[in-house]
């Protein structure tokens, strides 16, 4: 019952770009412009509640580790709560920008759930290096939902959306035995032998 | 047409072609949890890639403990393992524990159960596994009071609340609710980790790239966990989008979802699987366990949200609640003592075995908490009618709660003891 794993990853690659492509255009043109039409103000916060529901099938089908299981069951619980946060600010039931901090709380988890759900190094394979490289990008990116919530900026909210877009390519180049700028580890090359 | 454009480019994303994935075993032979007629010569695992073996990749153990497999050999370009077995009894089980290091350097591990002539029991009763501890209970109680927290209160809210209460009342119960939706799914997944630790008899750093899909796709208690961690997570969906896009009507379906979810633990637990269970008992336990949900729920909603966020609505609130808690327990006692004869063919069960004995110590907690509701219903409630003073009512409710929490913990580990019938 196991999805390949690509399925499963170039479909929240499409979610997050999404999301990106969204949060950008209301950082380039402005929150006034772009929440004219309430959809568009809707629709990255219910993306990501979407993709959260969307993660818990995942998660039951992703059994085959104990890793898998509870990783996938952080990101889920992460995206819907910081979805569920942000829907609220849109509509204007939470005002105060601290509640960015949910959002900054969410990716930071995130993030570490990937260092950790990666017990490889950085250059074993593909995949390990993608996933290396797509949590530290989200620890680093805790920063901008963190200053949003104590100096709100358009320039903040366009960091968040290019980390997405930037997750999204990311997640579109995964594939998990492929080696890495040609290289592929001895050890990860040492499969299909009996060891002593 | 952009419309058309666009769900054409949504579509296009969402199904991509498939490449490779992580090493998972893909084919077993035996197959897991399979009943054969005849003595396999090998046991053949095939992955889904090469994998790399170590000297013990397939262990095969009698009921004794004795093994059985011979020396490993990888085939099919190294994407199978497999090794010669012999010493076979027809009419007995045997388990199969099996380990190999994926191509992307973890080392993955399994367990299965087959039968030769027998149905044979499920992994978390495989060679090794030793069942049930104290920390099983506790996360299975954490689940009940997940379940109470989140279908109780909005059961609460829809059948015992008017239509319109104070902002800050609505955001507590969709905060509570939400929360404990979540907390249920967390202490379900913990759950599903411990039957797993216990099955694969892993140290913690082993376990985390355990293989539990033979727990999770091939036992009842898994297949409920599949299902209750989807619905809950659509649950907690619901009740978000309810408070937040102010759609009230989206908590008759999350009610109704909670409710149907909760038919997952009857239909998963021993009394699934004993002999003579029939759907009457299966009912029974699903209307025990939603009553007491609605009981618990219902107390906590009156004792945490609205005696503290709305005065206004105490009296009439606990009137109405009053008459629910009655309905409940009538149906809680009603549905309990009809399980328990059928559990317990003998009067002497209730203190000769384990399950008994526990049975009676939830049934004088029942007591106590039935003493204590009474007490509201017959003591405070006409008080309230008259319009006395509601000090110290809260504190009562929450004592109650305590001692329904308490009977939630026996039923816990209830859940997870055999009966003797």
């Amino acid at each position: 019952m196991t999805p390949r794993a690509e399925i499963a990853h170039w479909v929240f690659a499409s979610v997050f770009l999404f999301m990106g492509l969204l949060l950008l255009a209301e950082a380039i043109v402005g929150s006034e412009v772009f929440r004219r039409r309430s959809w568009r103000a809707h629709a990255w916060p219910l993306l990501a509640i979407a993709g959260g529901v969307l993660l818990w099938v995942v998660t039951v089908l992703s059994t085959f580790s104990t890793l898998h299981v509870t990783a996938h069951a952080l990101w889920a619980q992460a995206a819907m709560i910081a979805g569920g946060v942000q829907l609220a600010v849109v509509r204007g039931k939470l005002s105060d920008p601290r509640w960015s901090l949910v959002t900054a709380t969410a990716i930071l988890l995130s993030g570490v759930s990937f260092i950790v759900h990666e017990q490889n190094a950085w250059f074993f394979a593909r995949s390990a290096f993608l996933h290396h490289l797509l949590g530290w990008t989200l620890v680093v990116a805790t920063i901008f939902p963190l200053l949003h919530a104590f100096r709100p900026r358009r320039g903040w909210q366009a960091g968040l959306a290019l980390t997405f877009v930037a997750m999204a390519v990311m997640l579109f180049a995964d594939r998990d035995v492929a080696p890495i700028f040609g290289h592929l580890s001895p050890d990860a090359a040492r499969i299909g032998q009996a060891t002593p | 047409m952009r419309r058309l454009v666009a769900l054409f480019a949504l579509t296009a994303l969402a199904v991509p072609v498939a490449a490779s994935a992580h090493a998972t075993l893909r084919v077993a032979s035996p197959a897991p949890q399979s009943r054969l007629a005849a003595a396999p010569a090998v046991i053949r695992l095939s992955f889904d890639q090469a994998v790399s073996i170590g000297r013990s990749p397939i262990r095969v153990f009698a009921a004794d403990g004795t093994r059985l497999d011979g020396a490993p050999r990888l085939v099919d370009e190294g994407r199978a393992v497999e090794v010669p077995v012999t010493g076979f009894k027809d009419g007995a089980a045997y388990t199969v524990r099996w380990q190999a290091v994926s191509p992307d350097g973890h080392t993955i591990f399994g367990v299965y159960t087959f039968g030769l002539g027998v149905e044979p029991p499920p992994p978390t009763e495989a060679v090794g596994a030793s069942g049930p501890t104290w920390s099983d209970d506790l996360v299975r109680l954490a689940l009940f009071v997940g379940f109470a927290l989140s279908v109780g209160v909005i059961g609460f809210r829809l059948l015992v609340l008017p239509a319109a209460v104070p902002i800050a009342l609505e955001r507590r119960v969709h905060l509570v609710s939400t929360v404990a939706a979540f907390a249920a799914i967390d202490a379900g997944v913990a759950g599903l980790v411990l039957r797993g630790q216990d099955a694969l008899q892993l140290s913690f750093v082993d376990l985390l790239y355990g293989d539990l899909s033979p727990l999770a796709e091939r036992t009842r208690f898994g297949v409920a966990w599949m299902v209750t961690t989807v619905g809950l997570g659509a649950l907690a969906a619901l009740l978000l989008l309810a408070w937040v896009l102010d759609r009230p009507q989206l908590r008759r379906p999350a009610f109704v979802l909670g409710l149907l979810l909760l038919t997952a633990y009857p239909l998963s637990g021993h009394q699934a699987t004993a002999v003579g269970s029939g759907l009457d008992e299966r009912f029974a336990d699903w209307a025990h366990l939603t009553a007491a949900t609605l009981w618990v729920g219902g107390l906590v909603a009156l004792a945490a949200i609205v005696w503290p966020l709305a005065p206004e609505l105490r009296r009439a609130a606990f009137v109405r609640f009053s008459r629910l808690a009655t309905a409940c327990v009538s149906v809680l006692v009603a549905a309990g003592t009809y399980v328990a004869i059928d559990r317990l063919p003998d009067v002497a069960d209730a203190w000769e075995t384990p399950y008994g004995r526990v049975l009676l110590v939830k049934v004088a907690l029942v007591s106590v908490a039935l003493a204590w509701g009474a007490g509201h219903r017959f003591v405070v409630l006409p008080r309230l009618e008259r319009g006395g003073e509601t000090g110290g009512v809260v504190r009562s409710l929450l004592c109650e709660s305590t001692v329904v929490m308490a009977v939630l913990l026996l039923a816990a580990i209830l859940v997870n003891t055999s009966p003797p019938a």
